[in-house]
């Protein structure tokens, strides 16, 4: 049997790409690249959820809808999450979250 | 000059994505469709790895559209077509295209960010390195019901479960959407002086 049809080898690379985005997320300065870090980790978990829809049998098409749904919220995600980016832009002239300082002071 | 370093790039690029196909065709014996789930695997966490740690912030947001498209190849190799075209339209059309805009507008050349990194990024490289070597032990260590070969949903099928058992969600994840535009626009939009 191949790698290709073995659903550990989706679920072992989910979770490499969701370690990928964990890692962005909390290691980036940028808060947009904090944003596609969270994409990153986001398609991470689709990538499961099809690879679970491809292999389980009782889960033939849920796997798909779930999927579409997850996509939809994201878009919503990006959307309200980068228009906040850009507020706080207008406002404080850096895309640096570690800049964002105010409620510390 | 600059051209060389292109085309030395790309070469790179190349044999990157074509190292592990040739891999897992000749010495693991590997069928056709292994080569392919282990090239678009490599275009993606190398894509992925780019997005994080690369310096050049629209750099990273090209290589995001990378990494969606070599995800969008294995929604393909699952049996998937219908997510794989939701994927390019979706994440590619429509959410890069809204990322590069975000970063357009609040970039500024006067101060490049040298230092791209948190403090906190060698313990985050940890925790992430943990956290995959966890997802996979638990990934290998369950048994999930799974059958050894794919069992990919028809259109029809999915069009069905949409509009009959998740249609609620359906419904829901609309007025989601309808709300977030409002939210983004009434967000971004510039305050009039009153």
């Amino acid at each position: 049997m191949g790698i290709a049809d073995q659903l550990n080898t989706y679920l072992t690379l989910a979770g490499m790409l969701f370690a990928i985005g964990t890692f962005g997320f909390l290691a980036r300065r940028n808060a947009i690249s904090m944003l596609m870090s969270i994409e990153l980790m986001l398609n991470a978990v689709n990538l499961a959820v099809v690879a679970f829809g491809a292999f389980v049998p009782d889960l033939k098409d849920d796997g798909a809808v779930i999927a579409l749904m997850v996509m939809a919220v994201a878009a919503a995600e990006a959307v309200v999450g980068l228009a906040i980016v850009i507020a706080i832009f207008r406002n404080r002239k850096t895309p640096l979250v570690d800049e964002y300082d105010a409620m510390r002071r | 000059m600059r051209a060389w370093l292109y085309l030395i790039a790309a070469a790179v690029a190349g044999a990157i994505v074509t190292t592990p196909a040739i891999f897992v065709l000749l010495l693991m014996g590997g069928s056709f469709e292994d080569a392919t789930v282990a090239s678009l695997a490599t275009l993606m966490l190398a894509a992925g790895l780019a997005v994080v740690t690369m310096r050049d912030i629209i750099r990273c947001g090209l290589a995001m559209i990378v990494c969606f498209l070599a995800l969008a190849g294995l929604y393909v190799a699952l049996g998937a077509p219908m997510v794989a075209a939701a994927q390019v339209i979706v994440y590619i059309g429509a959410i890069s295209v809204l990322i590069l805009f975000a970063i357009m507008l609040t970039q500024d050349k006067a101060a490049p960010s040298r230092l791209v990194f948190q403090t906190q990024a060698a313990p985050a490289a940890v925790a992430a390195i943990v956290l995959a070597v966890l997802v996979a032990v638990a990934a290998a260590g369950t048994d999930w019901g799974a059958v050894g070969e794919l069992v990919g949903a028809a259109t029809t099928d999915i069009a069905l479960h949409l509009f009959d058992q998740y249609v609620l969600a359906f419904e829901a994840v609309s007025v989601l959407l309808l709300a977030a535009v409002i939210g983004g626009v009434f967000l971004a939009k510039r305050e009039r002086d009153a």
